[in-house]
Order: structure tokens, then C-alpha cells, then sequence
């Protein structure tokens, strides 16, 4: 986390090369694939139209599976954005890291803390609003917190808290854990100092390994920050 | 003074541009894809749904016709077969009739038959008659050479009959 970064300031706020960069290219893919795959839509799917389909039946069942038949319509939207964004967020880091001098411009995005709590910070605030929307917000108090005894005020605060840090850094540490295992074998590989045949023979396997790996966690990662907001999303609005 | 630190240590503007990034995502994505392709799942669970209400009744329907067909076929079958039965009683009444017509005009021909036949031997018989007593004549006045009446020479012709009856 102490990698060097490339910062600007931009009307009093700081703004991070990296970030930003990542951000884009990562959000340049989803546009790219899903434009792809919906090119002819039609009621009977060829391949491409399957693919996406199936993508999209995915994120619908797990806000299906929690919530309530109109509510599933109204956040599958956003299931499947932030599913689709995460998953090739994580999965772009594998595949692609560019770095100029000492800054590393392009990873994956989701391998900042930075990122992954805005992500955190936009589910709980789409539930935390839809919480307000379906109870009110005397109820929504009520049923964040005083629930299901009063005395238990102290716990559900924390349980908030909580709720903020390990959707944010569970999905952040097992990305940048995985990128960074994956760069200290990758540099050991080519480390011109270290290098020589037998260590090569060794750290080749052991980087594909880890990077399918990685690959599996990313896709994990994904569907559980998307599960993860749709269970937060029901609690909150008070139906468990 | 450490509130400014931390808060200038965290990279609002990045947040704030992920955010908007990930907002315009998702707009990008509801126009791309997601608008559509919800869109066509509906379409295509409408037409499902439709498509099997559709086969329902058309079931319903085929079960009825074929029922209806079955019902036609057993009466067109009994229809025929009374057809036959009438057909044949009709003929077999006709063929009846035909016989004893027939048999009724033998017995007048051979009746008919019968009674002209008695009539001419009646009329053969007298005519015989008749003829027998002119050839006698006609043979007797031949051996007598001459023209005998039948009437002047009755009364000889009677004494000669009466002559045969003495002698015997």
C-alpha cells in the first residue's frame, strides 16, 4: 500500500493517477463486452446473446434470492453493474499491469482500498436510502438498530461499522493479496540478479497456478460483494 | 490540524470520480445492455407463456374435433349401415312382387292356353263331322256314277242301313 503514486489536485480534492486510469480502462471493458455481446438481440439467442444472458440471469438470482419480486426488478440494474464492474476489475489486474517508472498506472482497480470502499460506501447507501424509502425513517432507525432488542443498540452499531469495512477490505485484501503474491513471483521469475534455470523451472508453475487462482477469487469476489449488498439491502428495509 | 491531514490523505477526488464512473457505468450498460436485454427476456417470457396458453386450447380444440369426428364416424357407420339393411329389404320386397306377378301372368297364359286349345278341338271335331258325311256322299255318288242328292237318296240310304240290321 506504500507503492508510490502519481496524485493530483484538482478544485481542492485529490485525485490519483492509478485510480482514475484503472477506473477507466476497467469500465472501457464492460461497456466494450456487453456492446459486443448485445449486438443482435433477438427472442431467440445465438451465442453471443446466450453469454450475456447468462450473465444477467446470474446477477438477477442472487437479488432474486433476497429480495422482494419488485425490488429484485428495481436493483437488478445495479446487480449486474457492479457484478459485470467487479468481476473485470478484478480479473484485469491478472492480466495487465502497467507501470511507468515507479508508478504502476494501470492494475486492478479493485487492489485500492480506495476503490473498493466507494463501492462499499454506494451499496450501504443504496440500502441504507432503500431502508428509509420502504419503513420510513423512524422504522428504518428502528429496524437498524434497536432491533431485535433495544439493548442491542451498542452491537448493531458496530454490526454497521463492520458491515462498511468487511465489504470494503474483503474484497480489496483478496485482490491485492492475489496481485501482489502474483507480482513477487513474476519478479522472482526475472529478477536479473536471482535469475537462473532451476528457479524458473519452479516459479513458472507456481505463477499459473496462483494466477488461475486468482482468477477463481476475483470471480468469488465479485459475486459475494453483490450478494453481500443484496442481503444488506433486505435487512435493512426490515425483511430478513 | 490532524482532521486535514487525514482528510487530504484520503483521495476524495478519486472516490468521487469512481463513483461518477461507476454511475455513468451503469447508465452506459442500462442503454447497452441491460435495457434491451430485460426488454427481450420479457418478450420472450410473454411469448412462452403465450405460446403455451396457445397450445392449451389448440389441444382442447384438436381433443374436441377429434371427439366430434368420432361421434360423425359411428353415425355415418350406423347411417350406412342402415342404408344396406333398407337397400336390401326394399330389393328383396321388389323381387317379391316381381316373382309373384310373374307367376299370376303364367297362370293366365296357361289357362288361356287351355281353353282355346278346347275350343279348337271342339271346332276340329265338328268339322270333322261335317266332312265325313260330304266325302261319303261325294264317294258314293262317285261309285254310282252318278249324281245322287244327299236328301232324294236318304231314304234309301236309311232301307240299306235298316237291310244290314235285319240280316245280322
Amino acid at each position: 500500500m506504500d507503492e508510490p503514486t502519481a496524485t493530483f489536485e484538482f478544485i481542492g480534492l485529490t485525485f490519483d493517477w492509478t485510480t482514475i486510469l484503472s477506473t477507466l480502462l476497467a469500465s472501457a471493458i464492460v461497456v466494450l463486452v456487453a456492446w459486443l455481446l448485445t449486438r443482435h438481440l433477438s427472442v431467440r439467442p445465438g451465442k453471443k446473446q446466450n453469454a450475456i444472458e447468462y450473465l444477467l440471469d446470474f446477477t438477477n438470482n442472487i437479488v432474486g434470492g433476497q429480495l422482494s419480486k419488485s425490488q429484485a426488478r428495481t436493483f437488478g440494474l445495479y446487480a449486474f453493474t457492479l457484478f459485470f464492474f467487479i468481476i473485470v476489475a478484478n480479473e484485469m489486474g491478472l492480466l495487465l499491469q502497467i507501470k511507468f517508472g515507479d508508478v504502476t498506472y494501470i492494475k486492478s482497480p479493485t487492489a485500492d482500498p480506495v476503490v473498493t470502499m466507494t463501492l462499499a460506501i454506494m451499496s450501504l447507501m443504496v440500502a441504507h436510502g432503500t431502508g428509509v424509502k420502504e419503513l420510513g425513517f423512524g422504522g428504518y432507525i428502528k429496524n437498524m438498530l434497536f432491533k431485535p432488542y433495544a439493548w442491542m443498540l451498542p452491537l448493531n452499531i458496530i454490526e454497521q461499522l463492520a458491515n462498511f469495512l468487511t465489504l470494503s477490505l474483503r474484497l480489496f485484501g483478496n485482490i491485492f493479496a492475489g496481485e501482489m503474491l502474483l507480482t513477487l513471483v513474476a519478479n522472482s521469475l526475472a529478477w536479473p540478479g536471482h535469475f537462473n534455470g532451476f528457479w524458473s523451472v519452479v516459479a513458472l508453475p507456481i505463477e499459473m497456478i496462483w494466477q488461475g487462482f486468482s482468477l477463481f477469487i476475483g470471480a468469488i469476489q465479485a459475486y459475494v460483494f453483490v450478494i453481500l449488498t443484496g442481503v444488506f439491502i433486505a435487512q435493512l428495509s426490515g425483511d430478513e | 490540524m490532524l482532521e486535514t491531514t487525514i482528510l487530504a490523505s484520503v483521495p476524495l477526488g478519486s472516490m468521487l470520480f469512481v463513483l461518477i464512473a461507476f454511475l455513468l457505468l451503469m447508465w452506459v450498460l442500462s442503454k447497452v445492455a441491460y435495457g434491451p436485454l430485460m426488454n427481450i427476456l420479457d418478450q420472450r417470457a410473454d411469448k412462452i407463456s403465450s405460446d403455451l396458453d396457445g397450445a392449451e386450447t389448440a389441444r382442447q380444440q384438436a381433443e374436441e374435433l377429434a371427439s366430434k369426428r368420432q361421434g360423425e364416424l359411428a353415425n355415418a357407420r350406423n347411417e350406412a349401415t342402415k342404408v344396406v339393411a333398407d337397400a336390401k329389404a326394399s330389393a328383396q320386397k321388389q323381387s317379391d312382387v316381381l316373382v309373384s306377378q310373374a307367376s299370376d301372368r303364367a297362370q293366365a297364359i296357361n289357362s288361356q292356353a287351355e281353353v282355346e286349345a278346347q275350343k279348337l278341338k271342339d271346332d276340329a271335331i265338328s268339322s270333322a263331322k261335317n266332312d265325313v258325311a260330304a266325302l261319303s256322299v261325294a264317294i258314293a255318288s262317285k261309285l254310282m256314277q252318278k249324281e245322287l242328292s244327299l236328301n232324294d237318296q236318304q231314304a234309301l240310304i236309311d232301307a240299306y242301313i235298316s237291310d244290314l240290321e235285319k240280316s245280322e
